[in-house]
């Protein structure tokens, strides 16, 4: 993802430096939203898949809906939100200056990141790899074929930076062709500019939707890096900790436990079992701890459905899908083998 | 031996290379054998060009369809005018209600009536119409696009503005049947014409306090649902943001330019000091200190409207550079100016505002409007930090999911837009020059 420039460290650790001690000593960051009335949530400017404007102006997408979770778990209405969308320069600072409550974007969870910036990150919402696109009728079919290669790769990003440590590792001798904006490394290498495209491979699987022909082309299952892209905080504030965190794991969770938008409500009231009860409120007091509403994961779930419903509509094949394929990636559920665990609720 | 005509030669007709098309063609196309190639080839690339364009833009065009991939099933080199299509309300009103647009349109309309006398030459009393838009407008225009309630001085900068609205269409009316300006009308239609002046006065300020008061107890029962500046955008925001620039940029810059000039020290260096230090940033160096890190130096939860420290960035930005050519206008003026000023016994603000200020800025005009349209396109930049202004939603269409990756089309739609926008300012700054310089072309 997006190389923290020096911009971004300096400027937010000089936040650090300057307001950590006031943050501490504030009131909590709960108090505030609940005081503002709405939640102020941070994403970047439209990513497809996880952030979009449609033509009507409204935002919809996968960290969206992390979004309007928090806010409904806070509020019980997922409208009682406010989408801001920062450039990746500013997106640390944002946060960390209190412009923002919480970040839902597409930011790589690094250990520099955690732990020199000034914020916490709490929970993976999707697994995102590098990797390459290339044409099928070239040939390629693994990613050590590459030699020599002309390869295509957006500017100041790590993809840029992977992409060259990989090339030295393999004794590839790959020549990058770097550009600012992705549409126009789309063209180029549709055009016949470069022999493959590198980036990650959630957004290439959207981009080559959007090819005249998507068939002709294809993503190898090389993956060059880990990118888990999770939700962010700033740093101190347990309790806004606990409520962002567990909002995410409330989706996974009713994804395993099988609650739906459309049967909450049933099961809520019908459910024989003890971990759907007590995670829908109906028994229980799973909600103490955090400072809402007993029915707080009702609430979320009421609102934009479980993980699955969330990927399938903005990840997968919905109408507003980018078509990646769940079954048998990092992002299926623990049980069908992918890596979406969320810790039990009880 | 008669060595005189009597009749007058009749005049021969003008020579065929003169006066036919072939002619025409000979002499400014064809004239030697390397110009004539140099023809054919600029007519081939010509050709070339517009025939491209033209196939790529409307033979091969998709204008109806739901998604990008419907634009391919028509064509799959052709383009893609659908989406831009679909996307019209984000690029000209941003995330503003659907149901709230009338405000925005309505609020344009207004101002286009309210300017429209400054273009009407029998209209009365111009400088006046341009000083109420620039004091009344923005409170009108700012209530119509954010709404909410309205506290007291709002409600009365509300009622100036139609108080104001309404003195300047009379007078413009007035201007265009009676050639006279609505006060000597009033007046005269009263049989008051030979009344003291002070009586007149006393009249025309009972009228307007009337109408102030009718116009008070009429907005007060306006309500309109506020609309969060978040939801503003596409080139409503720009033209937002660039209309107040370029409103505040001409007075911010003469008074820094006269600052700068000034005999006082203490002003002079404030004012050297401001200019170059704005000057010597880049725009967005600007607009990212004053929304990322001036929140830094304000206390806790502090409510920020990043929109207002765009506007006041820009404000300055822009003064900054306005100061510099107003200043340079001012040094063209001669010695004799100033003195000729003094002599008939003007002080500083007679010699200035009368005298040296609108020769200055009467040379300075291509100059003040090359600044305007740079204001308008550098405006672009805040889609930068986050805003959705024109730019940020032509460049959000490519991420939609039906349209994903349909980039060029906006971005070309977005050029015409601009070029329109930008031709049409350019075009009335000559047409300002030509009028104000009638008689002294040199």
């Amino acid at each position: 993802m997006k190389l923290t420039s020096i911009l971004t460290s300096l400027t937010a650790a000089a936040v650090m430096a300057t307001t950590g001690a006031t943050v501490a000593s504030a009131e909590s960051t709960l108090d505030i939203v609940k005081k503002r009335g709405h939640l102020r949530c941070q994403v970047g400017p439209p990513s497809p898949g996880y952030y979009n404007l449609d033509s009507e102006g409204n935002w919809y997408g996968l960290d969206v809906s992390v979004c309007q979770a928090v806010a409904a778990a806070i509020f019980g209405d997922k409208a009682n939100l406010e989408i801001q969308s920062v450039s990746s320069q500013a997106r640390f600072t944002a946060l960390a200056n209190g412009e923002s409550d919480m970040l839902s974007r597409t930011a790589t969870w690094t250990m520099t990141r955690d732990t020199q910036l000034g914020i916490d990150f709490l929970a993976t919402n999707f697994y995102d790899g590098q990797g390459f696109t290339v044409r099928k009728d070239s040939g390629i079919t693994s990613a050590m074929e590459l030699k020599g290669a002309k390869v295509c790769v957006t500017t100041g990003t790590t993809t840029e930076l992977n992409l060259t440590d990989f090339s030295r590792q393999n004794d590839l001798g790959i020549s990058n062709v770097t550009f600012e904006d992705y549409n126009v490394r789309d063209d180029t290498y549709l055009n016949g500019g470069c022999d493959a495209v590198t980036g990650d491979k959630s957004s290439m699987a959207g981009n080559i939707s959007s090819f005249p022909v998507p068939g002709d082309h294809m993503i190898l299952p090389t993956t060059l890096s880990k990118e888990p892209l999770a939700s962010a905080v700033r740093h101190g504030d347990s309790q806004w900790s606990d409520i962002v965190r567990w909002s995410i794991f409330a989706l996974i969770n009713a994804e395993e436990l099988g609650i739906t938008q459309a049967n909450v409500d049933d099961m809520k009231a019908t459910s024989k079992d003890p971990n759907v009860l007590r995670m829908l409120g109906a028994e229980g007091n799973l909600s103490d701890g955090l400072g809402l509403e007993n029915d707080w994961a009702y609430n979320i779930i009421k609102a934009v459905g479980n993980y699955g419903e969330i990927y399938e509509a903005y990840m997968g094949h919905g109408p507003q899908g980018i078509g990646i394929d769940r079954a048998g990636s990092l992002n299926a559920l623990w049980t069908d083998g992918g890596l979406m665990y969320s810790p039990p609720m009880r | 031996m008669a060595i005189v005509k009597a009749t007058k030669t009749p005049a021969r007709s003008a020579p065929i290379s003169e006066s036919s098309i072939l002619g025409w063609l000979q002499k400014n196309l064809f004239s030697s054998a390397f110009n004539s190639v140099l023809t054919v080839f600029t007519t081939y690339i010509i050709y070339l060009t517009v025939n491209g364009v033209y196939i790529w833009g409307f033979a091969d065009a998709t204008f109806v369809a739901e998604t990008r991939r419907e634009c391919y099933g028509n064509s799959l080199t052709g383009a893609c005018w659908a989406g831009v299509i679909d996307w019209l309300d984000n690029i000209f009103y941003g995330r503003y209600p659907r149901e709230e647009i009338w405000r925005i349109n309505f609020g344009g309309i207004l101002l286009a009536f309210w300017m429209a006398p400054l273009w009407i030459a029998r209209a009365k009393g111009k400088v006046l119409v341009g000083a109420s838009v620039v004091v009344f407008y923005p409170f009108l225009a700012g209530y119509l696009f954010s709404g909410g309630d309205k506290g007291l001085f709002m409600q009365v900068m509300i009622s100036g503005a139609i108080v104001a609205f309404a003195i300047n269409m009379a007078n413009a009316i007035a201007g265009l049947l009676k050639q006279q300006s609505i006060v000597r009308l009033v007046i005269g239609s009263l049989g008051q014409t030979n009344a003291a002046d002070k009586t007149q006065r006393n009249l025309l300020i009972a009228l307007v306090a009337v109408g102030f008061g009718a116009a008070y107890l009429w907005q007060s029962s306006w309500t309109v649902e506020f609309v969060t500046w978040t939801k503003w955008g596409g080139l409503f925001l720009t033209l937002v943001i660039s209309g107040i620039g370029i409103a505040s940029a001409l007075p911010g810059g003469i008074i820094l330019a006269l600052g700068r000039r000034s005999k006082l020290p203490v002003l002079r260096v404030l004012s050297t000091g401001f200019i170059e230090v704005f000057r010597s940033v880049p725009l967005i160096t600007v607009l990212f200190m004053a929304t990322t890190m001036f929140p830094l130096f304000m206390p806790e939860g502090f409510v920020l409207n990043k929109l207002v420290q765009v506007i006041i960035a820009v404000v300055l930005f822009n003064a900054c550079y306005m100061a510099e050519t107003v200043r340079a206008g001012l040094q063209a003026i001669p010695k004799g100016q100033f003195e000729g000023a003094h002599t008939i016994g003007l002080g500083y603000w007679g010699t200035m505002g009368l005298i040296i200020m609108p020769q200055a800025l009467k040379h300075m005009i291509p100059n003040i409007v090359g600044s305007f349209i740079g204001l308008l396109k550098d405006t672009t930049l805040v889609s930068i930090i986050g805003l959705f202004d024109i730019l940020g939603m032509l460049r959000s269409i490519s991420k939609d999911v039906p349209w994903l990756g349909l980039h060029k089309e906006p971005l070309i739609f977005g050029a015409i837009l601009f070029f329109i926008i930008c031709f049409a300012m350019s075009k009335y700054s000559r047409h300002l020059e030509v009028k104000l310089s009638a008689g002294n072309n040199h």
